[in-house]
């Protein structure tokens, strides 16, 4: 059996490579066919707002990365609840429709489901 | 208060490195890396992500009356034959490149060499297949 | 299943404690590394947080030792070695970075 693998993303869209560097993370994982799952924590969830412009910033536009998911076999998408209400978002709108919004019980249990994790 | 029970058997460690050589994160994940060994466990691999892409750069001078991480960690994978791997990705937008890539780009600057190897995230996904812990040092 | 949470930022300014700590399960463990360590320091908002979810508790010695501040009763110093086997004691390790 693979060891699957959770990557928690808790930095904004653009400030720095973070959000980027942990979704190539997500991405190679993908290709490789491992199992892997991405949780939006904290200012994670911003990556997920909607109606962003990257262009005004001159910065990569990574809800073309985030659609992708699905096609590399990443499916375990996560979203925490509590963060993205403190962070005055609607779970519900959010860019990443197939992404599971969850409590922190939810999370708690959820990292407990990987073999190991990677929080960035 | 856990109790912590003797774990006996060798167990391998793939280690994840996210910082750069002068954050105490990278002094913490040599020192657990030099322990890890001790304790008779195995690294299958030490990666180097994000900014701790610059642990590998021949570029960086330390200065005197601080401790010289870059070197400190060439010693320990030389002297071990360890695996030292540097995400190719986050080491071409830092600037720390090999010979090979210096070329391929034309930059004059040729900051990386043996024993470390520029390569791609699959090796840091490779070794946490083959490991039975990934460790990750970074932040501050 | 069980986590060895590692946090190494100040917990002043830094949200990754409070976001830990609503996260952290009866299972798991903290481990205070570098400024993290400065959640120890009494009085403060992060220090009652630390007791009001009371986690097992682990100390990087070194970092509290540089940084004069004292280990409770309620938390184990420890030291490379003991590091080590504890990541292995717990079945992950999720290094807030």
């Amino acid at each position: 059996m693979p060891t699957s693998l959770l990557v928690i993303s808790r930095q904004a869209p653009w400030s720095g490579p973070s959000a980027r560097e942990a979704l190539d993370i997500v991405l190679a994982g993908g290709a490789f066919d491992l199992p892997i799952g991405l949780l939006f924590l904290d200012d994670g969830v911003f990556q997920l707002a909607a109606k962003q412009d990257a262009r005004a910033l001159q910065q990569k536009d990574l809800s073309a990365n985030l659609q992708a998911l699905p096609m590399f076999g990443v499916d375990d998408l996560f979203v925490c609840a509590d963060s993205a209400a403190e962070r005055g978002l609607d779970p519900t709108g959010l860019a990443l429709e197939e992404a599971r919004v969850l409590s922190a019980e939810e999370i708690t249990a959820l990292i407990d489901r990987y073999d190991q994790v990677i929080t960035l | 208060m856990a109790a912590v029970s003797l774990i006996e058997s060798t167990m391998k460690f793939a280690i994840a490195l996210f910082s750069a050589a002068h954050a105490p994160s990278s002094r913490r994940a040599l020192l657990f890396a030099r322990a890890a060994l001790a304790g008779g466990h195995e690294i299958v691999r030490l990666f180097f992500y994000q900014d701790g892409v610059y642990n590998a750069s021949g570029s960086v001078v330390t200065p005197q009356d601080e401790e010289d991480l870059p070197r400190q960690w060439r010693s320990f994978i030389t002297e071990h034959r360890l695996d030292g791997v540097v995400c190719i990705a986050a080491a071409l937008r830092r600037g720390v490149l090999n010979a090979e890539e210096a070329a391929r780009y034309q930059r004059e600057a040729v900051a990386v060499d043996a024993p470390w190897e520029l390569s791609g995230l699959g090796q840091l996904h490779d070794a946490v297949q083959d490991a039975d812990r990934l460790i990750c040092f970074g932040g501050a | 299943m069980s986590t060895l949470h590692v946090l190494s930022h100040s917990p002043f300014g830094d949200d990754r404690l409070n976001s830990c700590l609503r996260l952290i399960g009866a299972n798991d463990a903290l481990l205070l590394t570098g400024d993290a360590v400065y959640a120890l320091q009494p009085g403060t908002a992060p220090f009652n947080a630390l007791n009001a979810r009371a986690p097992r508790l682990f100390v990087l010695t070194e970092d509290a030792q540089a940084r004069a501040l004292d280990i409770p009763g309620t938390a184990k110093g420890i030291d490379y070695p003991a590091f080590v086997e504890l990541s292995l004691h717990y079945d992950k390790v999720n290094s807030w970075l």
